[in-house]
């Protein structure tokens, strides 16, 4: 067995959990089977609405340069957009993110889950509240809400499932002074959702902010989705999978702290910027561009001190989670320094209400945070399946699929943002001659779902046969080819 | 020292603040906003905006149930951008445009043109001397681009909105709301004519109720320049 092997092995045998396990009582087995239904269920119910929000986001990808295609009223590009990104970010990232985050918190407590009930009802409500969103949006039933499209019983079914879910992640959370950055990072990633969900719909629905308001409240609500919810639960997964797989603890401990409460600070005060400018107060407009360009600080220094560690082993070569990590955390710095660039004044009135905005998102949730997931996956599905993954090139192909089809999309988003901005900031053209600039980059958006697709469908199949139990036997890890040859 | 102490009262400290940042103080500013009043003699001679209690109240649940708010925005956005020069609106949208709209419109982004003042006789989506510009985008321009864009917008991206019209049989005289100058390709069967549903009609009202060229004190309106047009 190679020493990457070693580490990604099934019962880890890394020095650190080798540490740990001596002091405590309950074997990892013991924690992982605890969590098993409820984690492998989420991730079950997660990989279906990833590919119904693919094949919905390719329909108005296609939309966009065939308008008339499959015409129904239900399937027009106005309803098709919100409701594939929805399903995406609620359905896929965010399912899949609870399940990574009450594994995480479990192993880093570690503590036996009591029960499953509380869970299973949360999980439930969650995966309800999607469907009741695509559902309703693709019916008609949607709010004019940027990124709160879906109906309030969705949201509220959020809620509720999160509040359940939450309540046993914390049944197994244990607090004491040697937690790890991980565990941080999912706590306060759980705690913030479930604040912002239940205040920003409750001040809207009961009218108790009203006109302009409501969609600063909107911005908020929606922008915690993303930035207070799933990418610190990305860094989370990241900061946990990353040292597991290497072998080499994070390194800096305190100084990645003080950047955690710097991430979360930042990030709070930068939601506004969703809101274009001459609708929001002066300082609020400028407080969240700050915020916005701060927050690459703590986002860089994070990812600097994850490859920084893991540089520092030999361990890990060949490993796909480290490999999906590692990507998703590149895109995670790429993305918060767009992010800082379309903040930028000059920046936003050419890109503002482009395409340039979809890319930026995309690569936030479709790249960054998605590649992460897979990574905390691929690294847990073998723990708690108790087998292998079948088949590494199918690991390959999933890879390679998913970095360049997303890849790709971002950058023919951006283009295409940047053009029509361009074209938009000069008064004597017509719109039309606006949007024929950046519909030259429609095509290539399109073609990159097919890679995209091919991928997801190939990490369906493969994530199936392991929840089957379908793959190698335990004990030698599935690695790709980098890492066998060594 | 303990971090993992403080993560609790630390992460809800740190959404006290952007809570308060984002909504609470936003709110005190902007929620209090009330219409412009113009007053002679005592008695109100204007009032600005207007609560819309009409048909296209109806309309505009038209509009957000078929999802125009992906594509169409309804800002117009200040001097640093050329949206009043394209002849979107005579000066830049500001908070209280909006203080009757619960949530206000604003619209996800433009694969379309903004539609804040697509109600105005002054709007254009154009340079105001290309040759192709309509005469006016009055209630039955509106129905026919809705009904298939491209019959009076050649080049235009949007779908057709086809499924909020029905064909019918023409009975007596012809419905009175029936499409006006379909192009020969469009026209139906002899006997049968197109004619707008319920919500076609609303949706139509609402947008010619667009209109926030209303000069503000905060926003006073900005002859649009005519562009050069190249």
């Amino acid at each position: 067995m190679t020493e990457a092997a070693a580490l990604e092995a099934t019962p880890s045998h890394s020095p650190l959990d080798a540490a740990a396990a001596s002091v405590l009582a309950p074997s990892r087995s013991a924690i992982d089977a605890s969590v098993r239904p409820v984690v492998i269920g989420l991730f079950l119910t997660a990989t279906v609405w990833l590919l119904v929000s693919t094949i919905l986001g390719a329909l108005a990808a296609v939309k966009l340069h065939h308008p008339d295609f499959l015409n129904f009223s239900f399937l027009t590009y106005g309803r098709l957009a919100p409701a594939a990104e929805n399903t995406f970010v609620f359905g896929w990232c965010g399912a899949a993110a609870l399940g990574v985050g009450a594994w995480i918190i479990a192993r880093t407590s570690g503590r036996v889950s009591p029960g499953h009930t509380l869970a299973a009802f949360g999980a439930v409500l969650w995966n309800g509240g999607v469907l009741v969103g695509l559902v309703a949006t693709l019916g008609g039933w949607m709010r004019p809400l940027n990124g709160l499209e879906s109906p309030i019983a969705s949201y509220l079914m959020f809620f509720a499932g999160l509040a359940l879910f939450s309540m046993w992640v914390l049944l197994t959370f244990h607090d004491d002074e040697h937690h790890s950055l991980a565990a941080m990072f999912i706590i306060a990633a759980f705690v913030w959702l479930g604040l912002s969900l239940l205040t920003g719909n409750l001040l809207i629905v009961t009218n108790s902010v009203t006109g302009v308001v409501q969609q600063i409240v909107a911005a908020w609500t929606a922008g915690a989705v993303t930035r207070l919810f799933l990418v610190p639960l990305a860094l989370g997964a990241a900061c946990y999978v990353v040292p597991k797989v290497t072998g080499a603890p994070i390194i800096a401990g305190s100084f990645a702290r003080v950047m955690f409460w710097m991430y979360f600070f930042c990030a709070g005060l930068s939601l506004a910027a969703k809101v274009p400018g001459d609708l929001l107060p002066l300082w609020l407009g400028a407080t969240a561009a700050s915020a916005s360009i701060l927050i690459v600080v703590p986002v860089a220094a994070l990812v600097y001190i994850l490859l920084a560690s893991a540089g520092a082993s030999h361990h890990g070569a060949g490993s796909p989670s480290l490999r999906f990590t590692i990507f998703g955390c590149g895109g995670l710095v790429l993305s918060s320094l767009l992010i800082a660039l379309a903040s930028l004044r000059s920046v936003d009135s050419v890109v503002r209400f482009t395409l340039f905005d979809a890319g930026i998102q995309s690569l936030l949730v479709h790249v960054s945070v998605t590649m992460v997931l897979f990574g905390a996956i691929y690294y847990m599905m073998p723990r708690l399946s108790e087998c292998e993954w079948l088949s590494s090139s199918l690991i390959s192909f999933h890879f390679l699929g998913a970095a360049y089809g997303s890849s790709m999309a971002v950058g023919m988003l951006l283009l295409s943002g940047l053009a029509a901005g361009e074209a938009i900031s000069e008064g004597a053209s017509s719109f039309q001659q606006v949007m024929e600039v950046g519909s030259s980059y429609f095509w290539g958006n399109s073609i990159s779902f097919v890679f995209v697709l091919a991928a997801h469908a190939a990490f369906g199949l493969h994530f199936l046969l392991m929840a089957l139990k379908i793959g190698q036997p335990a004990g030698e890890p599935t690695l790709l080819r980098a890492g066998s040859e060594h | 020292m303990s971090h993992s102490g403080i993560i609790f009262p630390g992460i809800i400290a740190c959404f006290a603040v952007s809570l308060t940042a984002t909504v609470i103080v936003p709110n005190a500013q902007l929620g209090s906003l009330s219409p412009e009043f113009k007053e002679e003699d005592g008695r109100v001679v204007d009032s600005y905006p207007v609560a819309d209690v009409s048909l296209a109240a109806r309309g505009k649940e038209v509009y957000v149930s078929q999802g125009c708010q992906s594509c169409h925005t309804q800002v117009v956005r200040g001097s640093d951008t050329a949206d009043v020069e394209r002849g979107w609106g005579a000066r830049k949208t500001v908070p209280r445009d909006y203080i009757f709209e619960n949530p206000p419109v604003i619209g996800a982004g433009r694969l379309g043109p903004d539609l804040a003042n697509i109600g105005s006789k002054s709007w254009r989506n154009e340079p105001a001397d290309d040759p192709y510009k309509p005469e006016k985008r009055d209630a039955d321009w509106q129905m026919l681009h809705l009904y298939h864009p491209t019959a009076v917008s050649k080049l235009s991206n949007m779908p057709s909105y086809s499924f909020l019209f029905k064909t019918h049989r023409i009975a007596g005289s012809g419905d009175k709301d029936a499409l006006k100058g379909l192009p020969k390709s469009l026209l139906p069967q002899e006997g049968f004519e197109i004619i707008p549903s319920a919500d076609a009609k609303a949706l139509v009202a609402y947008l010619l109720s667009l209109d926030r060229s209303h000069s503000l004190k905060e926003a006073p309106a900005v002859a649009a320049t005519a562009p050069a047009g190249k």
